[in-house]
């Protein structure tokens, strides 16, 4: 089974968040980007299915700019995954996940892999669309949140759970499907040293800009980031003073009504 | 003339909240039609609920059940309905299948997508503001959309359903372009409902609970269970909780567990270490409950309760229900 696995660098999770002085986006200045959370999930994911399926080969791939894109795929190789290509971004190529989702159909549509993994969404932008665009442009079904996926050889189809709201849907489908995994509920394998000092002289395959570029577009109608906040800090609560405990209950819920307004 | 496209979304019989939202959006936002799409049986109940949400129209589509709820399926109709709309907007609510179709609408219909929107305007015509979280919850990002067609996923809760219309939109049934397949589709074989009570989704709820340490017991856990039920709020609790099995580790809020940014997170027994802070502090407003007036938990709250939970619990739970108007 040919599969590929979408990752992608995002910051470390105890990143202390700044704001660029633009203004409009995070500052990239002195972040240490690893692989996104829900990626380890897919890549775990993808190396449990080609060590279950004898003649698997697991394909990483990743669309984003130099040097961070290249050491997450790095990283993918030292878990185990058998190939790395990147698509090479411009630090000033405008995009946005659809115009990812396209540079990745645009290399990918040579030899449609069997199976696409990726995390269900990346824990910096949280935008989710990559893999269900995706799935569009290369006209197979796409899932997210998945968990518990397995491929049943005697009937060649994929199965999986699918939570949504109220409750879990059991799917099945054919080959050449795309899926967002949920974080976390593979639990992770971690490389081991030899395999991390081997990545760092593993081949990499690199598609340059130019060559994806027509099929992504100029950005034109790409959303355009206008701000990024950081919350206020808070200044400590607003204690409650109270001489019986509904009289507490009282108070809170008018604060809640009244100054909050969060009361449902 | 502006048309948007509302995907709606029958679950059990039932419209999804989220679909009543995106109407919301669609008239906020100052469309002068605005268009439902339905996938649901000819007699579902759902249908009826949708026509009354506020809308112009309402195309209902039957599509055999296993195919259905596939994102490939809901978004090949909202494009279609979109294209034959000449609509500009397409707006999905914050549901996993939501989330599932934004991107393969925007992908078949041409359009630019925002998924995880809590706040949108027209600063002008043809071009939109659009507000959503990021770094799950740690910053927010504001976005301008300037493009002729726009697809929106909303996020959960954050906007308002407005209040049913006196008159249903008319119907009209329809078939898709495009018959589903396994191959295009997969197959839904099965839908198992959620175990035990049925709140909403840790990671989706708009209100959420947790209770820690402080509750001394399992078997006082449903101390936090009922104040979270008078809420329709989801239950969390602290890695305390979790670690020594009074709760499943599904519950656990945290950095080790679920980071949650619901409107309002209530702290009970829960000191506030910053494992887990980390997951909750992104919450809109926190409460916190906690008989150690020191507890770290007061610094990142909004508002603090110093007692114990064993009094003040109970008290709270059947104050909100009379608030809510709920005797049960």
């Amino acid at each position: 089974m040919e599969i590929a696995v979408l990752v992608k660098p995002v910051p470390e999770a105890e990143t202390r968040l700044r704001v660029a002085a633009s203004g409009t986006t995070m500052d990239p200045d002195g972040i240490k980007w690893v692989l996104a959370g829900y990626d380890e999930s897919a890549v775990e994911q993808a190396l449990l299915l080609k060590e279950s399926i004898p003649g698997s080969r697991v394909r990483v791939l990743s669309f984003g700019p130099a040097p961070r894109t290249e050491e997450v795929l790095r990283a993918s190789i030292a878990l185990g995954c058998d190939r790395a290509t990147w698509i090479e971004q411009p630090a000033d190529a405008r995009t946005d996940p659809i115009g990812t989702a396209r540079a990745i159909a645009a290399v990918l549509t040579a030899a449609p892999p069997d199976l696409v993994l990726a995390g269900k969404h990346a824990g910096d932008d949280e935008a989710g669309l990559v893999g269900p665009a995706l799935g569009e442009l290369l006209g197979v079904p796409s899932f997210g949140g998945v968990t518990d996926l397995r491929w049943d050889a005697a009937r060649s189809r994929f199965t999986f759970l699918h939570a949504v709201e109220g409750g879990t849907e059991s799917v099945e489908a054919m080959l050449h499907l795309v899926v967002g995994l949920q974080q976390a509920w593979n639990d992770p394998r971690t490389a081991k040293l030899p395999n991390i000092l081997k990545s760092r002289k593993a081949p990499i395959e690199k598609i340059a800009w130019a060559t994806v570029a027509p099929h992504v577009g100029d950005g034109t109608g790409a959303p355009v980031p206008a701000k990024f906040r950081l919350p206020t800090p808070r200044t400590g609560a607003k204690m409650i003073e109270y001489k019986t405990p509904d009289e507490a209950a009282v108070a809170l819920v008018r604060l809640l009504k009244e100054e909050a307004k969060v009361f449902p | 003339m502006s048309t948007t496209v509302v995907l709606g979304e029958a679950r059990s019989g039932r419209l999804v909240e989220a679909s009543g939202e995106a109407v919301g959006v669609a008239r906020r936002l100052g469309a002068t039609r605005v268009v439902g799409v339905l996938l649901a049986a000819a007699d579902d109940p759902s249908i009826a609920s949708f026509a009354r949400a506020g809308l112009d129209h309402l195309y209902t589509a039957v599509v055999d059940p296993a195919f259905a709820p596939s994102p490939s399926v809901p978004a090949q109709l909202a494009a279609q309905i979109a294209a034959k709309e000449s609509a500009d907007l397409v707006i999905v609510g914050g549901t996993v299948l939501g989330r599932d179709v934004a991107g393969r609408v925007a992908v078949r219909w041409n359009a630019a997508a925002v998924t995880g929107v809590t706040d949108v305007d027209r600063p002008g015509p043809g071009s939109l503001h659009v507000v959503r979280p990021v770094f799950g919850g740690r910053a927010t990002q504001e976005l301008l959309v300037d493009a002729p067609r726009v697809v929106l996923a909303l996020r959960p809760h954050a906007f308002t359903v407005p209040s049913p219309a006196a008159a249903a939109a008319p119907q009209e049934a329809i078939a898709p372009s495009e018959s589903p397949t396994e191959a295009g589709a997969g197959r839904i074989v099965a839908f198992t409902p959620s175990a035990g009570r049925s709140g909403p989704e840790l990671g989706e709820a708009s209100i959420v609970v947790s209770g820690g340490r402080g509750v001394r017991a399992p078997e006082n856990f449903h101390l936090v269970e009922e104040l979270a039920e008078s809420l329709d709020a989801a239950v969390g609790a602290s890695r305390a909780v979790t670690d020594a099995g009074w709760r499943p580790g599904t519950y656990q809020v945290g950095q080790t567990g679920k980071s949650v940014s619901p409107q309002l997170y209530i702290a009970v027994g829960i000191s506030g270490a910053i494992q887990h802070l980390v997951g909750m502090v992104s919450s809109r407003v926190i409460v916190a409950i906690n008989t150690d007036a020191q507890a770290p938990i007061f610094k990142v709250a909004d508002y603090g309760i110093v007692g114990d939970l064993f009094q003040i619990l109970p008290a709270l739970t059947q104050e909100i229900r009379r608030a809510r108007g709920r005797t049960d």
